[in-house]
C-alpha cells in the first residue's frame, strides 16, 4: 500500500488543481443557480477524481488490515517541529481503518452529488469542499496528539466557508459564525490541554517533550491533571458531537448548510468527536474518565433522551434528522463510557453506521423537497411513495436502519453499547432503552409523514433519478452489507478496541500512582532547560523554579 | 562583566574610547538614511521627492538589514556597554527593519507622506526605527530610555503628518501626552532602581540585586513597579492601553501599521532584556504582577475588539490582546519564554502587515476609509487582496496552518512549562472570545455582495458633538450586522471598483507577501524555530 | 440431504420470493407475482416436510441439530452466528407457518385480484412468513431477535398496506412501536441471562443453566428478572394484557393478511418463545405465573370484549387474542404440547374463519360493521358453511379441532391444583364466552332478514359503493393506493378462495383427531424430544377430572351457542333491551364496547405525557435554555464587557490619565504590598 500521506493529502490536492484550473476555466461564476442540466466542471471533475481516489485507497487499507497485526499499521512518522516536538505521525488503526472508510465513501458520494450541480464559484467551493475531506483524514489518521489537535481545529475552517458562502438564508452567516464560534471554543481548551498533556508528561517523566500518543499513554499524568485536562477535550468533543446542552449551534447550522455540506458534516464531523473520546481520552487520561463516568454517562442519557423529544416534536426534516443524530451520538457516548469493551466496540461500530445512514437521510430530504415544493417541512410532504417507489424502498430501509432495527448493523452495535452499558451501570441502561422506543417513533414519524398519508398540498411526486440514485444506491448496499456482516467491522477493530479500553477498565490504575511521586517534587522541565544550557546560573534560577513548582501544584 | 570592564581598563591607559563601528554601524546606516533622506526632501522635483526619496528609505533599511546579518553570531558590549550587539538584538533588528521597509512601501503613494513632503516623513520613520533598535540592544538604563524617547518623539509627529484631518492631529497629540506621561513614569521608576542599586547596568543591577535582600526593598520595588507601569504604556497592555485605539484610528494607516508591529517589538524587546535580565531576581515580585496585567489586557483588548466597525480601531485592541499574550512568554522568563515570545513577535510582523496592506488598499479603493464594510465582496472582486485578509485574520485568531497557531501553541508550551498553566488557559479564552471579531471580516470579504456606495451615506459619523473627534471609537457594529444580508445584490456584482484600484502594486506585493509568510511558517516554522533559538541563546548567556 | 439444510431451505425459498417479486414488480406480468409467492411458500412447505422426515431419521436423543453459515458478531465475549437449530418444536412449527401461509397466499391472490399494490403485497407477504421462519429457527437469542423484530417490521408494512389511509399509517406505527417495546423486553431479558451464561446461543444456554449458572434452586433473581423480560416480548407479540392494543388496529390491513398475523404467523411467536424457553421458565415458577396469570386474564377479558363489538374483523381479532391466552396460559403452566397443539389448530381455524369474514367483506364491498349485515345465509352458501366450521371449532365443539387442544390445556391446568384451578375456571368462563360472542356473529351476519347487498349478490351482481369511504374517519378512500373492499373478493366466485378455505375447513374439522386422550398422541410424541426435561410434560390423565373437563367443554359451547340462538335470532333485540334497560347490563356494555379503556389508558399514561414532554423541550428548553440562557448568556457577558470598554474609551485625554493614575497606582500599591 502506499504511504498514508497521499491519502490523506490527495483530496486537497485535486482540489487545489482543480481551483487552479478553474480559475482560468471559469466562465460563468455569478449566478448560483442549479436549475441548469447537470453539467460537469473542472473543478467538479478533478474533485470527483480525487475523493474516488481517496476510497480507493481506504478501500484498500481496510482489506489490508491486519485483525492480529500490530497496533499501529502503515506508519508514517516524521519530525514536523522538533522544537515543539511535534511529529508528523499517522497510522492506520482498527480504531480509524473504518472511520476513514467512511468519511472517503460520504466525502465521495457528497462530491459526486455536487459535482452534478452548477455552484457559484465552484473552483472555490470544490477547493474547499477537498481541504474539508484532507483535514478530517489528518485527524483520524493523526497518531501524534498536537498533530490531531491541529486538524480538529483546521476541520472547521472549510466548513465555515462553505456554509457561509454557499448556505442557505436567511442567516447563513450568523448560522456559521455561531458554528465555528461554538465548536472552535471547545477545541482551543482542547488546545491548552493537549499542550500541558505533553509539557507535564515531560516534566514528570522528566525526558524530553513528546506529543506522541503511544509515548503519552505509557507515561501518564498524575490523578489531578487527568481530571482537569480530561474536562478540557470532553468540552471539546461534546460540542463537536453535538450533545446537550453544548448542541445550541446545530440547529441553525443544519438549516443553513448546502445538503452536500451538510451530508458529510453530520456523517463525518460528528464522529471526530467520538473518535477523540475512544483514541484518545481514554488512553490517555483513564483516570479522568474513570473519575467523570458517571457525568459522562448522565450527559450521554440525557442528550438521548432529549435528542429523541425533539426528534418527533421537530417538524422541519433536517432538524429532525439533526436532533435524531444527538440522540444517536448520545448511545455511542454511552458506549464509549461504559468504560468496557462490549460499549467500545459497539460505540465504534455505531459510528461508521451512525455516518452511514445519516447522510443518506440528509440526502433523501432534499430529494423529498424537489418533489414538495421545496419545502422540507413534513407537513408540506406526504404520500410521495406512490409514484417513487424506489426511493420509497430506499429511505425505508435507511429508517429502519435508523431506528436500529434487529438485523441492521446498527443494532449490533446498539445492542454492544447497551450490553456494555448494563453491566456498567444497570439503572442507566434501563433508562437508555426509552431512547430506542423513542427512535422507532421518529424514525418512522418521517417516513410516513413524507412517503405515506394523504398527498401534501404543494406534492408532485416522481421516482429517483439515475443522477441521485449513482449518489444513494452506493451508501445503501453498504448499509446492507455491513446488515448482513458487520463481522467484518468487529473483527477487525476487537484489538485496538481492547487495547484502547485496557487502562480504564482496569480500574483507575493504581500502578500509575505509584510510579510517580508527588508534582512538586520533580523538578519542572523548564528549570531543565535552563541548566541544560546555561552554566553560570543555577543559583540565580532557584526562585524562578521555586515560583514555577508552586503554581504548577496551584494549577492542579 | 568582562567585556563592560574593557573601557574601564582604556581609560586608565589614555587610550581614546574603542568604538566599535561594525556593532554600530546598523543604527548608523539608519541614523545617516535619515540624514540623507531629509536633505534629498529639500529637492524641489515632486517627482524625485515622490519616488526617489522611499526608494532611498528602502535603500538605507536595506543596509541596515545586510550590516544586520554581517553581524551575525557576534555577542559584545559596545558603547561602554551601554548597548550589547547579541542576537536577541539582531533578530529584533530584522523584525524592525523589515516593518520599517513595509510601512514604507504601504506609504509609498499615501497622502500622510505627501502632505509631510515626504522628506521628513521618511526621515522621522527612520529616526524612530533608528531608536527602537536602540532600545532592542540598549543594555543600561540611559541607553533604553534614550532609545525608547528617539523611538516615540518621532512617532508623535507622523500620528499627525495627515494636517489636513483633524483624527489624524488628534491622535498625534492624544499620543504625545500620554506617550510623555508614560516616559515620565518609566524615567521615575529608573531612577529609583538606580537609587536603590546604584547602577544603571542591567547586569550590575542584576547583581546588586541577587547580592543582599534589595529584592525585597520597597525602593526597588516602587523603582520596578513604575518601570513596568511605564513599558506596559509603550506596549499597550491594559490597563495602559487607551491611547492605542484612538491613535492607531486616527494616524495614518501606514504610520498605523509601523505603530502596531515596531513599537511592540521594541517595547516587548525591551521588556525581555530589562526584566528577564536584569530584574531577574525579582521575577517572584513581579511575575505574577505582570501575569495579571497580561491577563486583565488579553480580556480587555479582546472584548473591545467585539463590534467595532473600523478595522484599524478593531486591529488596535486585537494588538492589545496580542501584547497580552507576548507578556506570557515574559512572566514566565524562561528561555522557552523569550523564545516563544520573539517568536510570535515575528509572526505578528506578517500577520499585521497583511491586514494593514489590505486596509490601506481599500482605503484608496473605496470611499469607505477603514469601514469593515469596505471589505464587503472583496472576495469575489479582489481576491489577491481577500486572500490575504483572509489569512491574516486566521492566523491572528491562532488557527492552525497559520504562523499564529504555532506561535500561540508556543506560547501556551512556554507557560504551561514556565508554571503558569492558568495564563495558557487565559489565552485559549482570549482566542475564544476573538473568533468573535476576526471571523465577521472573513465573512464580510467572502460572504457579502460588492458595498454599495449607500453603506457610506448610512454610516453615521462619529459622534462629534462636545466630544473629542475620536470620542468613544467607531460607531458600534450592530451586534446582528449580518454580512449576508446583501448577497443578492452581490451574486452578481463586480462591484463598482474606483479608478486606480489595481495601480498600486506595491501595496498588494506587501499583502501577498505577508499573507504568503504567514501561511509558509505556519506549515514549515522550523526556519524561524531556528532563528528564534539564536536569540534566546544571545540572552540565556546573560541570564 | 441433511435436517439443516431443509431447513436453510425452508428459509431460502421465502426471501428468494421476496426478492423476486419486489425487484420485479415492473417487469413481472399479470398477476404472476401472486403465483410466484404461493409457489415459494409452498416449496418451503414441501422443504419443512423434508426437514420433518430427515429429522426422525435420527434417534430422539439426537433431534437437535444445529448448522451456522457465518459469524455474525463474534466479538468481546459475544458469539452470535448466522446458525437455525432444527428440532421437533422449530420443525411442528415451520409445519403449521408454512402451511398455513401457503393457502392464505393462494386465497389472496383472488382477494387482492384488482389492487394496484400486487406485487408489494406478495413481496411483504413472503418476506412476513420469512420473518417468522427465521424467528422459529434462529438458534441463538440475536438471531431470534432479528427475527422477531422482522416480523414487526413486516407486520407494519402490511398493516399500513393502504398507506394512504391514515388510519392505516396510524394503525402501522402503533403496532410497530408497541413491538419495539417488545424487543427492548426481549434485548433486555437476553442481557439478565447472558450475563450468567455468556452465550447467545440457545443449547449452550440451556446447557450452562443446567451446569448451574443460575445456581441450582429455583427463582434465581436474575433469571426470573430475565424471563419476566422475555415475557414482556412475548406479550407484545402475542398481543397479551397490557401490549395488546395493536391488534384489534391491526384490522386495517387487508384481510388475508389479518389472517395471516393470526393464524400462524405473529401472535403464536409469544407462544413458541416461552415454548422454546421452557428450560429457564422451569427454573422461575415466579415468572412462569406470571405468564399463565396474565394469559387467563387476556382470554377472559378479550372475550367480554368479543361480545361487544360490532365490526366482524375486530370480534374475530379479539377471540385471537382470547384464544392465545389459552396458549400462553398453557405453556406457562407448562403444557407445552397442549399449548402448542391448540396453537396449530387454532391455526386452521382461526384463518378460516377471517378468510370468510374477507368473502362476506368483498360482499359488503368494504364494510365490516355486523350492525350493517344479515341474511348472507343464501347469498354465500359456501362462505357460510366455512364460517359455520371454523365457528364450531373455536367454540370447542366436538368432533372440531378446538374441543380437544382447548381441553387438553385446561385439562393440565387443572391437573396442577391449588390456586391453578382458579385458572382452570376462568379458561371454561371463557370458553362459554367464546361460543357466545362467535355465533353472536355468525347469527348476525348469516340469518335475519336478507340486507340489500345480499339480495342483490343473491340476483348475481355484486354490490358497488358510489363513494367509497373511510368508514373509521369518513374521509373519502384515495383510489390510487387502494383500500379494503372494491375487489369483490368472494369465495362463491373465485376458485383458489375455495381452494384455500376448503382445505383450511377440512383442517379445522380434523387436526384435533391427532391427539385424543386415552386414544393417540402424536403432538406429545414428536415433541417430547425437546421437552424431555421438562418437570410434568403430558397429563397423567386421571379419569374423573378428564371426563368432567370434556363434558364440561362441550355442554358449555353448546349452552353458549344456544344463548346467542336466542338472544339473535329468537328474540331479535334482547340485546339491545338488556343493554338499555339493565343498569348492569349497561355499565358492563359501556365497558366491552370501550374494550376497558385500555387505549384510553395508555394515552394517558404515556403518549400524551411524552408528546407534552416533545413540545416542551422544543419550545421552552431549546429556546429558553440552550439559547437563550447558555449561548445569549455567554454572548450578552462577552458583549456587556465590550460595552464598558467602550464607555472607559470617550476619547478625553483627562479620563485616560485619570485612569492611567489609577493604574499606575494599583501596580505600585502591589509592589509595596510585596515588601
Amino acid at each position: 500500500m502506499p504511504p498514508l500521506s497521499i491519502l490523506i493529502w490527495l483530496p486537497v490536492a485535486c482540489g487545489l488543481l482543480g481551483a487552479a484550473l478553474g480559475a482560468f476555466g471559469q466562465t460563468d461564476a455569478s449566478s448560483g443557480t442549479d436549475v441548469q442540466p447537470p453539467r460537469l466542471r473542472t473543478p467538479g471533475v478533478l474533485a470527483l477524481i480525487g475523493s474516488l481516489g481517496a476510497l480507493g485507497l481506504a478501500i484498500g487499507y481496510i482489506a489490508d488490515y491486519k485483525a492480529g497485526g500490530p497496533s499501529l499499521q502503515h506508519v508514517t512518522d516524521t519530525i514536523w517541529i522538533s522544537s515543539l516536538g511535534i511529529h508528523y505521525k499517522v497510522a492506520v488503526t482498527g480504531l480509524n481503518v473504518f472511520l476513514v472508510g467512511l468519511t472517503t465513501l460520504l466525502f465521495a458520494v457528497a462530491t459526486l452529488s455536487a459535482a452534478l450541480r452548477k455552484w457559484d464559484r465552484p473552483a472555490l467551493f470544490f477547493f474547499q469542499f477537498m481541504l474539508a475531506e484532507s483535514a478530517v483524514l489528518g485527524a483520524f489518521l493523526a497518531q501524534d496528539l498536537a498533530l490531531f489537535v491541529a486538524f480538529f481545529d483546521l476541520m472547521l475552517i472549510p466548513f465555515y466557508f462553505l456554509t457561509g458562502g454557499w448556505g442557505r438564508d436567511p442567516g447563513r452567516v450568523r448560522a456559521t459564525i455561531k458554528l465555528v464560534i461554538y465548536t472552535l471554543v471547545g477545541s482551543l481548551l482542547m488546545l491548552a490541554a493537549a499542550i500541558a498533556t505533553g509539557v507535564l508528561a515531560a516534566q514528570d517523566g522528566g525526558g524530553h517533550i513528546t506529543f506522541a500518543l503511544s509515548a503519552l499513554q505509557a507515561n501518564q499524568l498524575p490523578r489531578g491533571s487527568q481530571e482537569w485536562i480530561f474536562l478540557f477535550f470532553a468540552a471539546a468533543f461534546l460540542v463537536k458531537m453535538p450533545a446537550f446542552p453544548l448542541h445550541g449551534w446545530m440547529p441553525d447550522a443544519y438549516r443553513a448548510m448546502p445538503t452536500e455540506v451538510l451530508m458529510v458534516f453530520s456523517g463525518v464531523l460528528s464522529k471526530v468527536g467520538a473518535y477523540g473520546f475512544l483514541a484518545i481520552v481514554l488512553p490517555l487520561y483513564p483516570r479522568g474518565a474513570v473519575h467523570y463516568q458517571t457525568l459522562m454517562l448522565l450527559i450521554a442519557l440525557i442528550s438521548i433522551i432529549y435528542g429523541s423529544l425533539q426528534a418527533f416534536s421537530q417538524t422541519d426534516a433536517r432538524l429532525i434528522a439533526g436532533y435524531s443524530s444527538v440522540a444517536q451520538l448520545g448511545f455511542i457516548t454511552l458506549g464509549i463510557f461504559a468504560l468496557n469493551s462490549q460499549g467500545a466496540q459497539g460505540a465504534l461500530l455505531q459510528m461508521v453506521n451512525h455516518g452511514l445512514v445519516v447522510a443518506p437521510i440528509l440526502f433523501i430530504i432534499a430529494l423529498l423537497a424537489q418533489r414538495s415544493g421545496g419545502s422540507e417541512d413534513i407537513r408540506a410532504m406526504g404520500g410521495i411513495a406512490f409514484r417513487a417507489p424506489v426511493l420509497a424502498t430506499l429511505f425505508l430501509i435507511v429508517s429502519l436502519a435508523t431506528l436500529a432495527m434487529p438485523g441492521s448493523s446498527n443494532f449490533v452495535g446498539e445492542f454492544l453499547i447497551l450490553l456494555g452499558t448494563f453491566k456498567a451501570k444497570l439503572a442507566i441502561a434501563i433508562i437508555a432503552f426509552s431512547g430506542v422506543v423513542l427512535a422507532s417513533v421518529y424514525a418512522l414519524r418521517l417516513f410516513i409523514r413524507s412517503m405515506h398519508n394523504r398527498v401534501g398540498p404543494r406534492v408532485s411526486s416522481s421516482d429517483i433519478g439515475i443522477l441521485d440514485g449513482a449518489v444513494l444506491v452506493p451508501v445503501v448496499a453498504v448499509i446492507v452489507f455491513f446488515a448482513l456482516y458487520p463481522q467484518l467491522a468487529l473483527h477487525r477493530s476487537e484489538g485496538s478496541v481492547k487495547r484502547a479500553v485496557a487502562q480504564v477498565s482496569a480500574g483507575s490504575g493504581q500502578r500509575l500512582l505509584a510510579a510517580r511521586g508527588p508534582v512538586v517534587a520533580c523538578p519542572p522541565a523548564a528549570a531543565q532547560r535552563e541548566e541544560g544550557l546555561t552554566c553560570n546560573s543555577s543559583a540565580r534560577r532557584t526562585a524562578p523554579v521555586a515560583e514555577v513548582s508552586g503554581t504548577l501544584g496551584a494549577a492542579k | 562583566m568582562s567585556a563592560a570592564a574593557w573601557p574601564l581598563l582604556a581609560t586608565v591607559h589614555l587610550r581614546g574610547p574603542h568604538v566599535d563601528f561594525g556593532g554600530l554601524s546598523p543604527l548608523i546606516a539608519l541614523l545617516g538614511g535619515a540624514v540623507i533622506v531629509l536633505m534629498v526632501g529639500l529637492i524641489g522635483s515632486r517627482w524625485v521627492r515622490a519616488n526617489v526619496v522611499p526608494s532611498l528609505t528602502l535603500v538605507a533599511l536595506a543596509a541596515a538589514l545586510g550590516l544586520t546579518i554581517w553581524q551575525w553570531n557576534s555577542d559584545k558590549s559596545i558603547v561602554s556597554g551601554a548597548l550589547r550587539v547579541d542576537d536577541l538584538a539582531l533578530v529584533l533588528n530584522l523584525i524592525l527593519i523589515a516593518g520599517g521597509a513595509c510601512a514604507v512601501l504601504l506609504a509609498w503613494r499615501s497622502q500622510a507622506a505627501h502632505e509631510a513632503a515626504h522628506g521628513e516623513f521618511h526621515a522621522l520613520l527612520l529616526a524612530s526605527i533608528s531608536g527602537m533598535s536602540l532600545l532592542g540592544s540598549a543594555q543600561n538604563m540611559v541607553a533604553l530610555f534614550v532609545g525608547l524617547e528617539l523611538l516615540s518623539i518621532p512617532l508623535y509627529v507622523l500620528c499627525a503628518t495627515e494636517m489636513s484631518r483633524e483624527h489624524s492631529l488628534e491622535s498625534g497629540l492624544k499620543y504625545l501626552i500620554i506617550g510623555s506621561v508614560g516616559s515620565a513614569t518609566l524615567l521615575y521608576g529608573l531612577a529609583m532602581i538606580y537609587g536603590a542599586t546604584g547602577s544603571t547596568d542591567f547586569s550590575a543591577i542584576a547583581h546588586a540585586l541577587s547580592s543582599g535582600g534589595l529584592a525585597t526593598d520597597p525602593l526597588t520595588l516602587t523603582g520596578i513597579a513604575l518601570c513596568v507601569a511605564g513599558l506596559c504604556f509603550k506596549s499597550s497592555v491594559a490597563p495602559f492601553h487607551q491611547w492605542t485605539p484612538d491613535v492607531y484610528e486616527g494616524a495614518p494607516t501606514p504610520v498605523t501599521a509601523l505603530m502596531a508591529v515596531t513599537t511592540k517589538v521594541a517595547a516587548l524587546g525591551v521588556f525581555l532584556r530589562f526584566f528577564d535580565v536584569a530584574l531577574i531576581e525579582a521575577q517572584g515580585s513581579w511575575g505574577p504582577a505582570v501575569a495579571v496585567l497580561a491577563t486583565i489586557t488579553i480580556i480587555v483588548g479582546n472584548v473591545g475588539a467585539l463590534g467595532q466597525s473600523s478595522l484599524k480601531r478593531m486591529l488596535a485592541y486585537s494588538s492589545v490582546a496580542q501584547a497580552g499574550y507576548m507578556l506570557a512568554g515574559v512572566v514566565v522568563a524562561t528561555r522557552l519564554g523569550v523564545q516563544a515570545t520573539i517568536f510570535y513577535l515575528a509572526i505578528y510582523l506578517f500577520m499585521n502587515m497583511a491586514a494593514f496592506a489590505v486596509i490601506v488598499a481599500r482605503e484608496r479603493e473605496t470611499e469607505l476609509a477603514d469601514s469593515i464594510r469596505s471589505l464587503a465582496g472583496l472576495g469575489r472582486e479582489r481576491p489577491l487582496l481577500a486572500w490575504p485578509m483572509t489569512i491574516s485574520m486566521l492566523g491572528l485568531a491562532g488557527i492552525p496552518a497559520t504562523a499564529g497557531f504555532v506561535g500561540k501553541f508556543y506560547l501556551i508550551d512556554a507557560s504551561v512549562s514556565g508554571g503558569y498553566t492558568w495564563l495558557g488557559v487565559v489565552i485559549v479564552i482570549g482566542s475564544m472570545i476573538s473568533l468573535g471579531y476576526y471571523l465577521p471580516v472573513i465573512a464580510t470579504m467572502w460572504m457579502t455582495g460588492a458595498a454599495e456606495p449607500a453603506i457610506t451615506s448610512a454610516e453615521p459619523p462619529p459622534e462629534t458633538g462636545g466630544l473629542p473627534a475620536l470620542a468613544g471609537g467607531s460607531p458600534e457594529l450592530d451586534a446582528d450586522w449580518n454580512p449576508g444580508a446583501t448577497d443578492d445584490t452581490g451574486a452578481n456584482g463586480d462591484g463598482a471598483v474606483p479608478a486606480g484600484a489595481r495601480s498600486q502594486p506595491e501595496v498588494v506585493f506587501v499583502a501577498l507577501l505577508a499573507g504568503a509568510a504567514t501561511i509558509f511558517f505556519g506549515i514549515v516554522p522550523q526556519p524561524l524555530f531556528d532563528l528564534v533559538e539564536h536569540a534566546g541563546r544571545g540572552l540565556g548567556g546573560l541570564l | 440431504m441433511s435436517a439443516t439444510t431443509w431447513g436453510w431451505l425452508v428459509l431460502l425459498f421465502p426471501l428468494l420470493g421476496t426478492l423476486v417479486t419486489a425487484f420485479g414488480f415492473r417487469r413481472l406480468p399479470g398477476r404472476s407475482a401472486g403465483w410466484i409467492g404461493t409457489a415459494a411458500i409452498l416449496l418451503a412447505f414441501v422443504a419443512a416436510v423434508g426437514a420433518l422426515i430427515a429429522l426422525q431419521g435420527h434417534t430422539p436423543a439426537h433431534r437437535e441439530l444445529v448448522s451456522s453459515l457465518w459469524d455474525y458478531a463474534v466479538t468481546v465475549g459475544i458469539d452470535a452466528r448466522v446458525s437455525i437449530l432444527v428440532d421437533p418444536l422449530s420443525v411442528f412449527m415451520i409445519l403449521t407457518v408454512t402451511g398455513v401461509s401457503t393457502l392464505i397466499h393462494l386465497y389472496s391472490i383472488s382477494y387482492m385480484d384488482r389492487d394496484r399494490g400486487f406485487a408489494r403485497y406478495f413481496a411483504y407477504l413472503n418476506f412476513f412468513v420469512f420473518s417468522m421462519l427465521l424467528l422459529v429457527l434462529a438458534s441463538n437469542f440475536m438471531l431470534l431477535i432479528v427475527g422477531w423484530a422482522f416480523v414487526g417490521a413486516a407486520s407494519y408494512l402490511l398493516i399500513s398496506f393502504w398507506y394512504r389511509r391514515t388510519t392505516a399509517t396510524r394503525a402501522g406505527i402503533k403496532a410497530f412501536v408497541i413491538n419495539v417495546i417488545g424487543d427492548v423486553g426481549l434485548v433486555l431479558g437476553t442481557y439478565f441471562i447472558f450475563k450468567h451464561t455468556h452465550t447467545l446461543e440457545f443449547l449452550g444456554t440451556f446447557k450452562a443453566t443446567r451446569a448451574g449458572a443460575f445456581g441450582f434452586g429455583t427463582n434465581e433473581g436474575d433469571l426470573v428478572a430475565g424471563c419476566v423480560l422475555l415475557l414482556v416480548g412475548a406479550f407484545a407479540k402475542s398481543a397479551q394484557i397490557p401490549l395488546h392494543t395493536w391488534l384489534p388496529d391491526a384490522m386495517e390491513g387487508p384481510t388475508p393478511v389479518s389472517s395471516l398475523i393470526h393464524a400462524a404467523t405473529m401472535v403464536t411467536a409469544g407462544v413458541y418463545l416461552i415454548a422454546r424457553m421452557h428450560p429457564l421458565f422451569e427454573r422461575a415458577p415466579a415468572a412462569q405465573d406470571v405468564g399463565a396469570v396474565a394469559g387467563a386474564a387476556t382470554l377472559l377479558i378479550a372475550g367480554t370484549i368479543g361480545l361487544a363489538q360490532s365490526d366482524i374483523k375486530r370480534v374475530i381479532a379479539y377471540s385471537t387474542m382470547s384464544q392465545i391466552g389459552y396458549m400462553i396460559m398453557g405453556v406457562s403452566v407448562g403444557a407445552y404440547a397442549a399449548g402448542l397443539f391448540h396453537l396449530m389448530t387454532h391455526a386452521f381455524f382461526k384463518a378460516l374463519l377471517f378468510m370468510a369474514a374477507g368473502s362476506i367483506i368483498g360482499a359488503m364491498a368494504g364494510e365490516q360493521s355486523l350492525d350493517r349485515m344479515g341474511g348472507f345465509r343464501r347469498a354465500l352458501p359456501f362462505t357460510f358453511g366455512c364460517f359455520l366450521v371454523g365457528g364450531l371449532a373455536l367454540s370447542g365443539v366436538p368432533p372440531f379441532s378446538g374441543f380437544f387442544s382447548k381441553d387438553e390445556v385446561l385439562l393440565v391446568t387443572g391437573e396442577l391444583g391449588g390456586w391453578h384451578w382458579a385458572l382452570y375456571v376462568i379458561g371454561y368462563i371463557g370458553a362459554f364466552l367464546t361460543a357466545i360472542y362467535t355465533f353472536r356473529m355468525i347469527f348476525r351476519a348469516f340469518l335475519g332478514a336478507p340486507v340489500p347487498e345480499a339480495r342483490e349478490l343473491e340476483g348475481g351482481h355484486p354490490h358497488h359503493a358510489e363513494v367509497p369511504t373511510n368508514p373509521a374517519t369518513g374521509e373519502a378512500e384515495d383510489t390510487d393506493v387502494g383500500f379494503p373492499g372494491p375487489t369483490h373478493a368472494i369465495a362463491e366466485r373465485a376458485l383458489p378462495m375455495r381452494i384455500a378455505m376448503g382445505l383450511l375447513a377440512v383442517g379445522a374439522v380434523g387436526a384435533g383427531l391427532v391427539q385424543i386422550p386415552k386414544l393417540d398422541f402424536v403432538i406429545d410424541d414428536f415433541l417430547r424430544p425437546t421437552f424431555a426435561d421438562a418437570s410434568h410434560y403430558e397429563p397423567h390423565t386421571r379419569n374423573g377430572i378428564l371426563v368432567i373437563g370434556l363434558t364440561l367443554g362441550t355442554l358449555l359451547g353448546l349452552a353458549g351457542i344456544a344463548l346467542a340462538y336466542r338472544v339473535w335470532v329468537a328474540r331479535p333485540g334482547t340485546a339491545k333491551r338488556l343493554r338499555e334497560q339493565v343498569p348492569v347490563g349497561r355499565a358492563l356494555y359501556t365497558l366491552f364496547v370501550n374494550k376497558w379503556y385500555f387505549d384510553e389508558l395508555n394515552d394517558a399514561l404515556i403518549v400524551r405525557p411524552v408528546a407534552a414532554a416533545g413540545r416542551f423541550a422544543r419550545d421552552k428548553v431549546e429556546q429558553l435554555f440552550v439559547q437563550d440562557a447558555l449561548i445569549g448568556g455567554t454572548t450578552g457577558l462577552v458583549r456587556a464587557g465590550s460595552a464598558a470598554v467602550r464607555a472607559a474609551q470617550n476619547g478625553f485625554v483627562r479620563y485616560y490619565a485619570a485612569l492611567l493614575v489609577l493604574g499606575v497606582a494599583g501596580v505600585g500599591f502591589y509592589f509595596l504590598l510585596q515588601t
